[in-house]
């Protein structure tokens, strides 16, 4: 952190340790919209909604499906707390598909059905950003 | 004879039960090493939240939510039993329904409704031989519990919990406190104590947050997410746990198929000396009756 500025960002789920990386930006999907992070930002502790977290280093972008959760900001360190966290190059979409197609039927079905759509744009996006 | 054969054949057997216990007690100690990094991963996670709720509620001060109201009078107790699928694994399952039976025996004693679920098929079957019919059962939680399965349960004890249609929830299961030591513990979860670790000292630093949305909101929001992290601790405990007592229950079985094996080639060694000896007398006896 000395002369060369960057952010460590941290993704915690209850299963694992996701993500540990020194990065020059990050975007996080709070829940009412999109937050960057660069280095030096003051402390923040926030909620997060369902959607897209991209880190940037260098010229190598990567994104994360986060359903939810906290993220806290403290001295170049980005801590984010959440439920599930995964990678956009993993999100199964044939599975997203799948629950927009026929949603689980009860109370969880509006959510399932937005999560799945976030999870899809996700990863279209990063396919688009690949090629 | 026919002693020294029985006693072979003895010993064939147990080398093979030795052979089969060892195995276990290799498996059981893989998978413990797998589950307890498990456990230690999923630790970061509570810790942050923990850490989180101890910055906010410095900020917040102390806030009102559904999930920590203690219901009075407390009439729908909820347990939850954690035991294994499979036995094999020493006193496991007998302590966790040992304790778990006396709660169950508390909320009789005070004319309340207990609401019975179940994990595990040691659990299943014992509840059932005990006359009692669980409301919900679950059998898909192994050695590797997934949070989205967890999740499921904790967030209908939530629902549950908000519209006081149950008042409290306890889990029954075998505690890890350290690699030589488990406890069987009821905890209760539900009301929620606090998500603050308590033995810590809170907020060694002040550091000056900016909240979105503001920190009430987020300490609320909190509640519901450590709740779900400490049921899903609960599961990776057991898991954990389980692993233990089996590795422990299986080391002791083949040290003492060992025994048994030593103590089985003494006795055969003993009868087949005692034949030669009766075989070599039987000769001599012959040769000298013919002189």
């Amino acid at each position: 952190m000395n002369g060369t500025k960057s952010v460590q960002v941290v993704v915690v789920t209850p299963e694992r340790t996701v993500l540990d990386a020194a990065v020059d930006f990050v975007s996080l999907p709070m829940y009412d919209g999109e937050l960057g992070v660069l280095p030096g930002r003051a402390p923040l502790i926030g909620r997060l909604g369902a959607g897209e977290l991209r880190t940037r280093k260098g010229t190598v972008t990567e994104r994360f499906f986060i359903d939810g959760g906290f993220a806290q900001v403290r001295a170049d360190v980005v801590t984010v707390l959440t439920a599930r966290a995964i990678k956009a190059e993993e999100i199964d979409q044939q599975a997203a598909n799948n629950v927009l197609q026929n949603p689980p039927p009860g109370e969880g079905r509006q959510k399932a059905q937005d999560r799945a759509r976030i999870q899809l744009r996700v990863a279209r996006k990063a396919a688009e950003s690949a090629v | 004879m026919a002693k020294t054969r029985a006693l072979v054949k003895r010993r064939k057997a147990i080398r093979n039960i030795r052979k089969i216990t060892r195995t276990m007690e290799l498996i059981a100690t893989s998978r413990f090493q797998k589950a307890m990094k498990r456990a230690q991963d999923a630790e970061a996670f509570t810790r942050k939240i923990a850490e989180l709720a101890a910055d906010l509620s410095a900020t917040a001060g102390n806030v009102k939510h559904p999930l920590m109201e203690t219901h009075d009078p407390i009439k729908h107790n909820v347990l939850l039993v954690l035991c294994s699928n499979r036995g094999l694994c020493g006193g496991y399952n007998g302590s966790i329904l040992r304790e778990a039976m006396s709660r169950v025996r508390g909320i009789q004693a005070e004319q309340k409704t207990l609401h019975l679920e179940l994990s595990g098929k040691r659990a299943i079957a014992w509840f059932k031989f005990q006359g009692f019919t669980p409301e919900q059962a679950f059998t898909h939680f192994e050695d590797k519990p997934k949070f989205d399965e967890v999740e499921v349960i904790a967030n209908r004890y939530i629902e549950a919990y908000s519209a006081h249609k149950i008042d409290r929830v306890d889990v029954a299961y075998m505690k890890f406190i350290n690699p030589g030591r488990q406890a069987a513990v009821v905890e209760t979860l539900l009301p929620l104590a606090g998500v603050t670790d308590e033995n810590k000292p809170a907020a060694k630093s002040q550091v000056d947050y900016e909240f979105l949305p503001d920190a009430a909101g987020i300490l609320e929001e909190i509640l519901p997410t450590a709740f779900r992290t400490r049921l899903f601790k609960c599961f990776l405990d057991a898991a954990v746990s389980e692993q233990i007592a089996r590795r422990v229950a299986m080391k002791a079985a083949t040290e003492n198929a060992g025994d048994m094996i030593k103590s089985i080639t003494r006795q055969y060694n003993r009868a087949r000396q005692a034949q030669i000896t009766k075989e070599i007398a039987e000769v001599i006896g012959g040769a000298a009756a013919l002189e």
